[in-house]
Protein backbone atom coordinates (compact mmCIF):
# COMPACT_ATOMS: atom_id res chain seq x y z
CA UNK A 1 0.00 0.00 0.00
CA UNK A 2 1.09 3.51 -0.49
CA UNK A 3 2.75 5.23 2.38
CA UNK A 4 0.24 6.48 4.80
CA UNK A 5 0.19 9.49 6.96
CA UNK A 6 2.34 7.89 9.59
CA UNK A 7 5.18 7.21 7.26
CA UNK A 8 4.81 10.60 5.77
CA UNK A 9 5.04 12.21 9.12
CA UNK A 10 8.01 10.10 10.03
CA UNK A 11 9.63 10.89 6.80
CA UNK A 12 9.14 14.54 7.48
CA UNK A 13 11.14 14.31 10.59
CA UNK A 14 13.85 12.43 8.82
CA UNK A 15 14.17 15.10 6.14
CA UNK A 16 13.52 13.21 3.00
CA UNK A 17 12.96 14.71 -0.36
CA UNK A 18 10.51 17.49 0.20
CA UNK A 19 8.63 17.40 -2.94
CA UNK A 20 7.97 13.73 -2.92
CA UNK A 21 6.41 13.65 0.44
CA UNK A 22 4.52 16.75 -0.43
CA UNK A 23 3.10 15.08 -3.45
CA UNK A 24 2.29 11.91 -1.64
CA UNK A 25 0.55 13.61 1.16
CA UNK A 26 -1.07 15.76 -1.48
CA UNK A 27 -2.68 12.84 -3.00
CA UNK A 28 -3.63 11.31 0.27
CA UNK A 29 -5.24 14.38 1.61
CA UNK A 30 -7.00 15.08 -1.58
CA UNK A 31 -9.11 12.12 -0.82
CA UNK A 32 -10.01 13.11 2.60
CA UNK A 33 -10.27 16.84 2.58
CA UNK A 34 -11.66 19.36 0.29
CA UNK A 35 -9.20 21.58 -1.30
CA UNK A 36 -8.62 24.83 0.39
CA UNK A 37 -6.75 27.79 -0.73
CA UNK A 38 -3.77 29.14 0.97
CA UNK A 39 -1.09 31.62 0.24
CA UNK A 40 2.50 30.68 0.35
CA UNK A 41 4.82 31.46 3.10
CA UNK A 42 8.33 32.47 2.61
CA UNK A 43 11.32 32.85 4.71
CA UNK A 44 12.38 36.37 5.25
CA UNK A 45 14.21 38.67 7.42
CA UNK A 46 11.65 40.67 9.12
CA UNK A 47 13.73 41.91 11.91
CA UNK A 48 13.82 45.07 9.90
CA UNK A 49 10.11 45.28 10.26
CA UNK A 50 10.25 45.05 13.96
CA UNK A 51 11.05 48.61 14.61
CA UNK A 52 8.43 49.89 12.29
CA UNK A 53 4.96 50.66 13.46
CA UNK A 54 2.32 48.32 12.34
CA UNK A 55 0.94 50.24 9.45
CA UNK A 56 4.31 50.71 7.90
CA UNK A 57 5.05 47.10 8.42
CA UNK A 58 1.94 46.15 6.60
CA UNK A 59 2.76 48.43 3.77
CA UNK A 60 6.10 46.85 3.46
CA UNK A 61 4.36 43.59 3.58
CA UNK A 62 2.16 44.26 0.68
CA UNK A 63 4.45 46.13 -1.61
CA UNK A 64 6.68 43.23 -2.43
CA UNK A 65 3.57 41.28 -3.05
CA UNK A 66 2.36 43.51 -5.75
CA UNK A 67 5.50 42.91 -7.69
CA UNK A 68 5.12 39.25 -7.64
CA UNK A 69 3.52 38.10 -10.74
CA UNK A 70 3.09 34.64 -9.61
CA UNK A 71 -0.22 33.38 -10.63
CA UNK A 72 -1.24 30.22 -9.05
CA UNK A 73 -4.04 27.98 -10.16
CA UNK A 74 -7.25 27.96 -8.30
CA UNK A 75 -8.36 25.11 -6.24
CA UNK A 76 -10.28 23.57 -9.02
CA UNK A 77 -7.23 22.59 -10.96
CA UNK A 78 -6.68 18.89 -11.32
CA UNK A 79 -3.82 17.26 -9.65
CA UNK A 80 -1.39 17.05 -12.49
CA UNK A 81 -1.82 20.73 -13.11
CA UNK A 82 -1.06 21.33 -9.53
CA UNK A 83 2.08 19.31 -9.71
CA UNK A 84 3.45 21.31 -12.56
CA UNK A 85 2.70 24.55 -10.90
CA UNK A 86 4.04 23.19 -7.74
CA UNK A 87 7.42 22.73 -9.27
CA UNK A 88 7.52 26.05 -10.98
CA UNK A 89 6.13 27.82 -8.02
CA UNK A 90 8.63 26.77 -5.51
CA UNK A 91 11.64 28.64 -6.77
CA UNK A 92 9.68 31.82 -6.86
CA UNK A 93 9.14 31.57 -3.16
CA UNK A 94 12.60 31.52 -1.99
CA UNK A 95 13.67 34.94 -2.91
CA UNK A 96 10.69 36.77 -1.71
CA UNK A 97 10.47 38.95 1.23
CA UNK A 98 7.82 37.74 3.50
CA UNK A 99 7.85 36.21 6.82
CA UNK A 100 7.06 32.73 7.80
CA UNK A 101 3.39 32.44 8.18
CA UNK A 102 1.97 31.33 11.32
CA UNK A 103 -1.63 32.02 11.06
CA UNK A 104 -2.28 28.43 11.79
CA UNK A 105 -0.73 28.89 15.16
CA UNK A 106 -3.05 31.69 16.03
CA UNK A 107 -6.07 29.99 14.69
CA UNK A 108 -5.41 26.88 16.55
CA UNK A 109 -4.61 28.74 19.67
CA UNK A 110 -7.84 30.59 19.35
CA UNK A 111 -9.83 27.51 18.71
CA UNK A 112 -8.32 25.12 21.10
CA UNK A 113 -8.01 27.12 24.20
CA UNK A 114 -6.42 24.26 26.00
CA UNK A 115 -3.57 24.20 23.64
CA UNK A 116 -3.26 27.89 23.40
CA UNK A 117 0.09 28.77 24.70
CA UNK A 118 -0.11 32.52 24.66
CA UNK A 119 -1.13 34.64 27.50
CA UNK A 120 -1.69 37.43 25.11
CA UNK A 121 -2.71 37.48 21.55
CA UNK A 122 -0.38 38.80 18.97
CA UNK A 123 -1.44 42.16 17.85
CA UNK A 124 -1.85 41.78 14.20
CA UNK A 125 -4.67 42.92 12.10
CA UNK A 126 -6.23 41.11 9.30
CA UNK A 127 -6.06 42.70 5.95
CA UNK A 128 -7.80 40.81 3.24
CA UNK A 129 -5.94 41.15 0.07
CA UNK A 130 -7.23 39.98 -3.19
CA UNK A 131 -4.20 40.01 -5.29
CA UNK A 132 -3.61 36.92 -7.20
CA UNK A 133 -0.06 36.93 -6.08
CA UNK A 134 1.25 35.72 -2.79
CA UNK A 135 -1.03 36.69 -0.03
CA UNK A 136 0.38 37.44 3.25
CA UNK A 137 -2.17 38.34 5.76
CA UNK A 138 -1.49 39.76 9.05
CA UNK A 139 -4.40 38.67 11.05
CA UNK A 140 -5.55 39.81 14.39
CA UNK A 141 -6.13 37.19 16.90
CA UNK A 142 -9.83 37.15 17.27
CA UNK A 143 -11.72 35.96 20.24
CA UNK A 144 -12.22 32.28 20.39
CA UNK A 145 -15.75 32.51 19.19
CA UNK A 146 -14.81 34.71 16.30
CA UNK A 147 -12.04 32.64 14.99
CA UNK A 148 -14.18 30.17 13.17
CA UNK A 149 -16.38 32.50 11.16
CA UNK A 150 -13.40 34.69 10.59
CA UNK A 151 -11.30 31.98 9.19
CA UNK A 152 -14.05 30.63 7.04
CA UNK A 153 -14.65 34.10 5.72
CA UNK A 154 -11.09 34.64 4.86
CA UNK A 155 -10.99 31.27 3.30
CA UNK A 156 -13.77 32.08 0.98
CA UNK A 157 -12.51 35.47 0.05
CA UNK A 158 -9.07 34.26 -0.59
CA UNK A 159 -8.34 33.55 -4.17
CA UNK A 160 -5.57 31.50 -5.46
CA UNK A 161 -2.69 29.69 -4.10
CA UNK A 162 -2.66 26.04 -4.00
CA UNK A 163 -2.56 24.67 -0.57
CA UNK A 164 -0.46 21.76 -1.49
CA UNK A 165 2.33 23.93 -2.70
CA UNK A 166 2.08 25.43 0.66
CA UNK A 167 2.51 22.24 2.47
CA UNK A 168 5.71 21.23 0.88
CA UNK A 169 6.95 24.75 1.12
CA UNK A 170 6.16 24.82 4.76
CA UNK A 171 8.05 21.65 5.25
CA UNK A 172 11.08 23.38 3.92
CA UNK A 173 10.44 26.22 6.23
CA UNK A 174 10.10 23.86 9.06
CA UNK A 175 13.53 22.53 8.58
CA UNK A 176 14.94 26.00 8.53
CA UNK A 177 13.31 26.89 11.74
CA UNK A 178 15.60 26.14 14.56
CA UNK A 179 15.96 27.14 18.08
CA UNK A 180 17.81 30.12 16.81
CA UNK A 181 14.90 31.77 15.14
CA UNK A 182 14.28 35.30 16.11
CA UNK A 183 12.58 35.55 19.37
CA UNK A 184 10.52 38.25 20.95
CA UNK A 185 8.74 39.07 17.78
CA UNK A 186 5.11 39.35 17.08
CA UNK A 187 3.69 36.51 15.22
CA UNK A 188 2.81 37.32 11.69
CA UNK A 189 0.30 35.09 10.25
CA UNK A 190 -0.68 34.51 6.73
CA UNK A 191 -3.86 33.21 5.40
CA UNK A 192 -3.69 29.57 5.93
CA UNK A 193 -6.65 27.62 6.92
CA UNK A 194 -5.74 24.09 6.38
CA UNK A 195 -4.35 21.34 8.31
CA UNK A 196 -0.62 21.28 8.09
CA UNK A 197 1.55 18.52 9.18
CA UNK A 198 3.57 21.08 11.05
CA UNK A 199 3.63 24.75 11.57
CA UNK A 200 6.36 27.25 11.67
CA UNK A 201 6.69 28.24 15.24
CA UNK A 202 7.81 31.54 16.53
CA UNK A 203 8.08 32.70 20.01
CA UNK A 204 5.44 35.12 21.01
CA UNK A 205 6.11 38.31 22.69
CA UNK A 206 7.00 37.88 26.27
CA UNK A 207 6.95 34.13 26.14
CA UNK A 208 9.59 31.75 27.21
CA UNK A 209 12.00 31.24 24.42
CA UNK A 210 14.14 28.42 25.62
CA UNK A 211 14.42 25.36 23.56
CA UNK A 212 12.12 23.31 25.70
CA UNK A 213 9.15 25.55 25.36
CA UNK A 214 9.80 25.98 21.69
CA UNK A 215 9.80 22.28 21.24
CA UNK A 216 6.69 22.05 23.30
CA UNK A 217 4.99 24.63 21.21
CA UNK A 218 6.04 22.95 18.02
CA UNK A 219 4.71 19.71 19.28
CA UNK A 220 1.45 21.27 20.24
CA UNK A 221 1.08 22.82 16.87
CA UNK A 222 1.67 19.51 15.23
CA UNK A 223 -1.00 18.01 17.37
CA UNK A 224 -3.40 20.75 16.47
CA UNK A 225 -2.74 20.27 12.80
CA UNK A 226 -3.52 16.60 13.07
CA UNK A 227 -6.62 17.32 15.07
CA UNK A 228 -7.81 19.47 12.27
CA UNK A 229 -7.37 16.61 9.89
CA UNK A 230 -9.36 14.40 12.16
CA UNK A 231 -12.04 17.00 12.40
CA UNK A 232 -12.46 17.00 8.70
CA UNK A 233 -12.62 13.26 8.57
CA UNK A 234 -15.25 12.80 11.18
CA UNK A 235 -18.56 14.15 9.94
CA UNK A 236 -19.99 16.99 11.86
CA UNK A 237 -16.85 17.79 13.68
CA UNK A 238 -15.67 20.82 11.84
CA UNK A 239 -18.04 23.15 13.54
CA UNK A 240 -17.01 22.17 16.99
CA UNK A 241 -14.35 24.16 18.68
CA UNK A 242 -12.40 22.92 21.59
CA UNK A 243 -10.28 19.88 21.78
CA UNK A 244 -12.28 18.00 24.36
CA UNK A 245 -15.49 18.15 22.37
CA UNK A 246 -13.75 17.22 19.18
CA UNK A 247 -12.18 14.25 20.87
CA UNK A 248 -15.59 13.33 22.14
CA UNK A 249 -16.97 13.28 18.65
CA UNK A 250 -14.08 11.26 17.40
CA UNK A 251 -14.51 8.71 20.11
CA UNK A 252 -18.19 8.43 19.38
CA UNK A 253 -17.51 7.97 15.73
CA UNK A 254 -14.93 5.26 16.28
CA UNK A 255 -17.21 3.45 18.67
CA UNK A 256 -20.13 3.60 16.31
CA UNK A 257 -18.02 2.31 13.46
CA UNK A 258 -16.79 -0.57 15.54
CA UNK A 259 -20.31 -1.41 16.59
CA UNK A 260 -21.40 -1.33 12.98
CA UNK A 261 -18.68 -3.74 12.07
CA UNK A 262 -19.86 -6.10 14.77
CA UNK A 263 -23.44 -5.91 13.62
CA UNK A 264 -22.55 -6.39 10.01
CA UNK A 265 -20.40 -9.39 10.69
CA UNK A 266 -23.26 -10.86 12.68
CA UNK A 267 -25.55 -10.19 9.78
CA UNK A 268 -23.22 -11.82 7.36
CA UNK A 269 -22.83 -14.81 9.60
CA UNK A 270 -26.56 -15.28 9.85
CA UNK A 271 -27.14 -14.93 6.17
CA UNK A 272 -24.90 -17.76 5.15
CA UNK A 273 -25.12 -21.26 6.45
CA UNK A 274 -21.54 -21.69 5.49
CA UNK A 275 -19.15 -18.91 4.98
CA UNK A 276 -18.98 -18.79 1.29
CA UNK A 277 -19.44 -15.51 -0.36
CA UNK A 278 -19.73 -16.41 -3.90
CA UNK A 279 -19.43 -13.00 -5.34
CA UNK A 280 -20.06 -13.81 -8.91
CA UNK A 281 -23.20 -15.67 -8.19
CA UNK A 282 -24.33 -12.72 -6.20
CA UNK A 283 -24.23 -10.43 -9.12
CA UNK A 284 -24.71 -12.47 -12.20
CA UNK A 285 -28.30 -12.98 -13.04
CA UNK A 286 -29.65 -10.98 -10.21
CA UNK A 287 -28.28 -7.77 -11.51
CA UNK A 288 -31.61 -6.76 -12.87
CA UNK A 289 -33.20 -7.01 -9.50
CA UNK A 290 -30.68 -4.96 -7.71
CA UNK A 291 -32.44 -1.80 -6.94
CA UNK A 292 -29.95 -0.47 -4.57
CA UNK A 293 -28.00 1.60 -6.96
CA UNK A 294 -25.51 2.77 -4.45
CA UNK A 295 -24.66 -0.72 -3.62
CA UNK A 296 -24.22 -1.77 -7.17
CA UNK A 297 -22.05 1.15 -8.03
CA UNK A 298 -19.79 0.44 -5.18
CA UNK A 299 -19.70 -3.24 -5.64
CA UNK A 300 -19.09 -3.40 -9.33
CA UNK A 301 -15.64 -1.95 -9.16
CA UNK A 302 -15.00 -4.06 -6.12
CA UNK A 303 -15.96 -7.07 -8.07
CA UNK A 304 -13.24 -6.78 -10.56
CA UNK A 305 -10.30 -7.93 -8.53
CA UNK A 306 -12.46 -10.63 -7.09
CA UNK A 307 -12.90 -12.76 -10.07
CA UNK A 308 -9.61 -14.54 -9.95
CA UNK A 309 -10.02 -15.12 -6.26
CA UNK A 310 -13.31 -16.79 -6.06
CA UNK A 311 -12.92 -19.58 -3.65
CA UNK A 312 -15.59 -21.98 -4.63
CA UNK A 313 -14.19 -22.51 -8.00
CA UNK A 314 -11.48 -24.89 -8.73
CA UNK A 315 -10.01 -22.81 -11.44
CA UNK A 316 -8.46 -19.79 -9.94
CA UNK A 317 -6.66 -19.00 -13.05
CA UNK A 318 -9.71 -17.88 -14.86
CA UNK A 319 -8.59 -14.85 -16.63
CA UNK A 320 -11.88 -13.43 -17.44
CA UNK A 321 -12.20 -10.58 -19.68
CA UNK A 322 -13.52 -8.20 -17.16
CA UNK A 323 -14.51 -5.54 -19.53
CA UNK A 324 -16.55 -7.77 -21.68
CA UNK A 325 -18.01 -9.50 -18.72
CA UNK A 326 -19.11 -6.67 -16.64
CA UNK A 327 -20.04 -4.23 -19.23
CA UNK A 328 -23.02 -6.22 -20.29
CA UNK A 329 -23.76 -7.09 -16.75
CA UNK A 330 -24.08 -3.60 -15.63
CA UNK A 331 -25.11 -2.22 -18.90
CA UNK A 332 -28.70 -2.39 -17.87
CA UNK A 333 -28.14 0.41 -15.49
CA UNK A 334 -28.20 3.86 -16.77
CA UNK A 335 -24.92 5.39 -17.53
CA UNK A 336 -26.21 8.50 -16.04
CA UNK A 337 -25.56 7.15 -12.64
CA UNK A 338 -23.07 9.64 -11.51
CA UNK A 339 -21.87 7.70 -8.59
CA UNK A 340 -20.66 5.01 -10.87
CA UNK A 341 -18.23 7.37 -12.43
CA UNK A 342 -16.88 7.95 -9.01
CA UNK A 343 -15.39 4.51 -8.91
CA UNK A 344 -14.56 5.19 -12.30
CA UNK A 345 -11.63 4.74 -14.39
CA UNK A 346 -11.88 0.98 -14.23
CA UNK A 347 -15.33 0.89 -15.63
CA UNK A 348 -16.46 1.71 -19.07
CA UNK A 349 -20.04 0.96 -19.58
CA UNK A 350 -21.67 -0.09 -22.74
CA UNK A 351 -25.35 0.26 -22.97
CA UNK A 352 -25.59 -2.13 -25.84
CA UNK A 353 -24.85 -5.55 -24.65
CA UNK A 354 -25.72 -9.08 -24.89
CA UNK A 355 -26.41 -9.59 -21.29
CA UNK A 356 -27.83 -13.03 -21.56
CA UNK A 357 -24.83 -14.49 -23.25
CA UNK A 358 -22.49 -13.31 -20.59
CA UNK A 359 -24.64 -14.17 -17.67
CA UNK A 360 -24.81 -17.67 -19.02
CA UNK A 361 -21.12 -17.69 -19.13
CA UNK A 362 -21.09 -16.71 -15.53
CA UNK A 363 -23.48 -19.42 -14.57
CA UNK A 364 -21.26 -21.91 -16.21
CA UNK A 365 -18.42 -20.83 -14.15
CA UNK A 366 -20.35 -21.13 -10.94
CA UNK B 1 -2.07 7.08 -2.81
CA UNK B 2 -4.66 5.46 -0.69
CA UNK B 3 -7.89 6.25 -2.38
CA UNK B 4 -10.95 4.88 -0.66
CA UNK B 5 -11.98 2.78 -3.63
CA UNK B 6 -8.64 1.08 -3.99
CA UNK B 7 -8.61 0.57 -0.28
CA UNK B 8 -11.95 -1.17 -0.46
CA UNK B 9 -10.86 -3.30 -3.35
CA UNK B 10 -7.77 -4.39 -1.58
CA UNK B 11 -9.68 -5.12 1.55
CA UNK B 12 -12.32 -7.13 -0.24
CA UNK B 13 -9.73 -9.14 -2.06
CA UNK B 14 -7.85 -10.09 1.03
CA UNK B 15 -10.92 -10.72 3.03
CA UNK B 16 -12.37 -13.13 0.53
CA UNK B 17 -9.09 -14.89 0.22
CA UNK B 18 -8.80 -15.24 3.93
CA UNK B 19 -12.32 -16.55 4.25
CA UNK B 20 -11.74 -19.11 1.57
CA UNK B 21 -8.63 -20.34 3.16
CA UNK B 22 -10.43 -20.63 6.42
CA UNK B 23 -13.51 -22.42 5.26
CA UNK B 24 -11.75 -24.74 2.91
CA UNK B 25 -9.85 -26.30 5.73
CA UNK B 26 -12.59 -26.64 8.29
CA UNK B 27 -15.07 -29.28 7.33
CA UNK B 28 -17.60 -29.01 10.05
CA UNK B 29 -20.31 -26.44 10.24
CA UNK B 30 -19.84 -23.66 12.66
CA UNK B 31 -22.52 -22.05 14.66
CA UNK B 32 -23.38 -18.48 14.18
CA UNK B 33 -21.06 -17.10 16.76
CA UNK B 34 -18.10 -18.89 15.35
CA UNK B 35 -18.96 -17.71 11.95
CA UNK B 36 -19.23 -14.18 13.10
CA UNK B 37 -15.94 -14.45 14.79
CA UNK B 38 -14.32 -15.84 11.70
CA UNK B 39 -15.81 -13.19 9.54
CA UNK B 40 -14.73 -10.39 11.79
CA UNK B 41 -11.32 -11.82 12.32
CA UNK B 42 -10.67 -12.32 8.68
CA UNK B 43 -11.86 -8.83 7.94
CA UNK B 44 -9.58 -7.36 10.56
CA UNK B 45 -6.63 -9.34 9.44
CA UNK B 46 -7.28 -8.58 5.83
CA UNK B 47 -7.09 -4.92 6.48
CA UNK B 48 -4.19 -5.22 8.79
CA UNK B 49 -2.18 -7.18 6.32
CA UNK B 50 -3.06 -4.71 3.64
CA UNK B 51 -1.31 -2.08 5.65
CA UNK B 52 1.66 -4.34 5.74
CA UNK B 53 2.75 -3.43 9.14
CA UNK B 54 3.16 0.23 8.50
CA UNK B 55 0.68 1.43 11.00
CA UNK B 56 0.68 0.60 14.61
CA UNK B 57 -2.91 -0.45 14.89
CA UNK B 58 -2.51 -3.04 12.20
CA UNK B 59 0.43 -4.51 13.98
CA UNK B 60 -1.45 -4.54 17.21
CA UNK B 61 -4.39 -6.28 15.58
CA UNK B 62 -2.23 -9.00 14.20
CA UNK B 63 -0.36 -9.33 17.44
CA UNK B 64 -3.56 -9.64 19.40
CA UNK B 65 -4.91 -12.17 17.00
CA UNK B 66 -1.88 -14.36 17.18
CA UNK B 67 -1.61 -14.13 20.89
CA UNK B 68 -4.41 -16.39 22.08
CA UNK B 69 -3.74 -19.87 20.95
CA UNK B 70 -7.15 -20.74 19.68
CA UNK B 71 -7.21 -17.72 17.44
CA UNK B 72 -3.68 -18.18 16.35
CA UNK B 73 -4.24 -21.12 14.11
CA UNK B 74 -7.20 -19.43 12.54
CA UNK B 75 -5.27 -16.26 12.06
CA UNK B 76 -2.36 -18.01 10.50
CA UNK B 77 -4.59 -19.81 8.15
CA UNK B 78 -6.36 -16.65 7.17
CA UNK B 79 -3.23 -14.75 6.59
CA UNK B 80 -2.10 -17.44 4.31
CA UNK B 81 1.33 -18.28 3.13
CA UNK B 82 2.87 -14.96 4.00
CA UNK B 83 1.69 -15.20 7.56
CA UNK B 84 5.03 -16.19 9.01
CA UNK B 85 6.76 -13.21 7.54
CA UNK B 86 4.03 -10.93 8.69
CA UNK B 87 3.89 -12.28 12.20
CA UNK B 88 7.62 -12.13 12.50
CA UNK B 89 7.60 -8.55 11.39
CA UNK B 90 4.86 -7.77 13.81
CA UNK B 91 6.63 -9.35 16.73
CA UNK B 92 9.78 -7.44 15.99
CA UNK B 93 7.85 -4.24 15.88
CA UNK B 94 6.13 -5.12 19.11
CA UNK B 95 9.56 -5.01 20.59
CA UNK B 96 9.72 -1.40 19.60
CA UNK B 97 6.62 -0.83 21.63
CA UNK B 98 8.58 -1.38 24.78
CA UNK B 99 11.17 1.03 23.46
CA UNK B 100 8.38 3.49 22.90
CA UNK B 101 7.42 3.06 26.47
CA UNK B 102 10.90 3.97 27.60
CA UNK B 103 10.94 6.94 25.36
CA UNK B 104 7.56 7.91 26.61
CA UNK B 105 8.60 7.84 30.22
CA UNK B 106 11.50 10.07 29.38
CA UNK B 107 9.15 12.44 27.70
CA UNK B 108 6.93 12.44 30.72
CA UNK B 109 9.86 13.40 32.88
CA UNK B 110 10.81 16.16 30.54
CA UNK B 111 7.29 17.41 30.37
CA UNK B 112 6.93 17.49 34.12
CA UNK B 113 10.04 19.64 34.37
CA UNK B 114 8.64 21.99 31.80
CA UNK B 115 5.32 22.26 33.54
CA UNK B 116 7.04 23.12 36.77
CA UNK B 117 8.91 25.86 35.02
CA UNK B 118 5.81 27.10 33.33
CA UNK B 119 3.81 27.15 36.52
CA UNK B 120 6.28 29.51 38.02
CA UNK B 121 5.99 31.84 35.10
CA UNK B 122 2.29 31.54 34.78
CA UNK B 123 1.38 32.50 38.29
CA UNK B 124 0.37 35.93 37.19
CA UNK B 125 -2.68 34.59 35.45
CA UNK B 126 -6.02 35.21 37.04
CA UNK B 127 -7.28 32.29 38.96
CA UNK B 128 -10.26 31.51 36.81
CA UNK B 129 -8.17 31.16 33.73
CA UNK B 130 -5.82 28.78 35.39
CA UNK B 131 -8.67 26.77 36.73
CA UNK B 132 -10.42 26.61 33.42
CA UNK B 133 -7.25 25.59 31.70
CA UNK B 134 -6.55 22.83 34.10
CA UNK B 135 -10.08 21.54 33.84
CA UNK B 136 -9.92 21.56 30.10
CA UNK B 137 -6.60 19.80 30.21
CA UNK B 138 -7.99 17.13 32.43
CA UNK B 139 -10.94 16.61 30.14
CA UNK B 140 -8.68 16.25 27.17
CA UNK B 141 -6.51 13.81 29.02
CA UNK B 142 -9.48 11.70 29.92
CA UNK B 143 -10.64 11.66 26.36
CA UNK B 144 -7.26 10.66 25.10
CA UNK B 145 -7.25 7.80 27.54
CA UNK B 146 -10.51 6.57 26.15
CA UNK B 147 -9.30 6.94 22.61
CA UNK B 148 -6.20 5.02 23.46
CA UNK B 149 -8.29 2.17 24.65
CA UNK B 150 -10.38 2.21 21.52
CA UNK B 151 -7.70 2.22 18.91
CA UNK B 152 -5.87 -1.09 18.95
CA UNK B 153 -2.31 -0.73 20.03
CA UNK B 154 -2.86 2.78 21.13
CA UNK B 155 -1.96 2.56 24.76
CA UNK B 156 1.70 3.11 24.33
CA UNK B 157 1.72 5.95 21.94
CA UNK B 158 2.18 9.59 22.49
CA UNK B 159 -0.51 12.02 21.45
CA UNK B 160 0.84 12.85 18.06
CA UNK B 161 1.10 9.31 16.82
CA UNK B 162 -2.15 8.49 18.48
CA UNK B 163 -3.92 11.04 16.37
CA UNK B 164 -2.29 9.74 13.23
CA UNK B 165 -3.23 6.22 14.08
CA UNK B 166 -6.78 7.27 14.74
CA UNK B 167 -6.94 8.90 11.34
CA UNK B 168 -5.81 5.78 9.66
CA UNK B 169 -7.98 3.57 11.76
CA UNK B 170 -11.07 5.59 11.03
CA UNK B 171 -10.53 5.36 7.30
CA UNK B 172 -10.05 1.65 7.63
CA UNK B 173 -13.18 1.20 9.69
CA UNK B 174 -15.19 3.22 7.24
CA UNK B 175 -13.99 1.15 4.32
CA UNK B 176 -14.69 -2.04 6.18
CA UNK B 177 -18.20 -0.99 7.07
CA UNK B 178 -18.99 -0.01 3.51
CA UNK B 179 -17.74 -3.20 2.01
CA UNK B 180 -19.43 -5.41 4.54
CA UNK B 181 -22.68 -3.61 4.14
CA UNK B 182 -22.55 -4.12 0.41
CA UNK B 183 -21.87 -7.78 0.67
CA UNK B 184 -24.49 -8.26 3.30
CA UNK B 185 -27.22 -6.56 1.32
CA UNK B 186 -26.17 -8.40 -1.81
CA UNK B 187 -26.38 -11.79 -0.18
CA UNK B 188 -29.65 -10.98 1.45
CA UNK B 189 -31.06 -9.79 -1.80
CA UNK B 190 -29.88 -12.87 -3.53
CA UNK B 191 -31.35 -15.13 -0.91
CA UNK B 192 -34.61 -13.30 -1.11
CA UNK B 193 -34.68 -13.71 -4.84
CA UNK B 194 -33.86 -17.34 -4.67
CA UNK B 195 -36.69 -18.11 -2.31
Amino acid sequence: MEPNLGTIARSISIRPNREETGLESLQFREEIHRLMIVPPENGSSFTALLELPETQAMELLHSPHSDKGVTVPLSGVPLHGINDDHKSYLPSFNGNLTFPSNKVLIERAAKFSVFASGEHSPETSSVPSDSSANLEKVKSEPADTDSNPNSSQLLVSDPTVNIKNQRSEKRKEREKKGKGCTKKTKIEISQDAEKLPYVHVRARRGQATDSHSLAERARREKINARMKLLQELVPGCSKISGTALVLDEIINHVQSLQRQVELLSMRLASVNPRIDFNLDSLFAPESGSLVDSNFSSMVSPLLWPEIPFNGNRQQHQQQWNFDALHRPLWGREEDSHTFITMENSLLSYDSANSASLHSNQLKMEL
Amino acid sequence: MRSPSSLKQEFLKRWMRGLQRCTSSSKKDMNILERKKVIKLSADLAMASARNGKTSWSRALIANASRDNDNRILAERILGPESDILIKRVSTSVGTVSCNRKIRSKKILKRSCNSVRRVRKGTHLPHQKVLAKSIAKRLVQKRTQILKRLVPGGEFMDELSLIEETLDYITYLQAQVDVMRCIASATELKNRNND
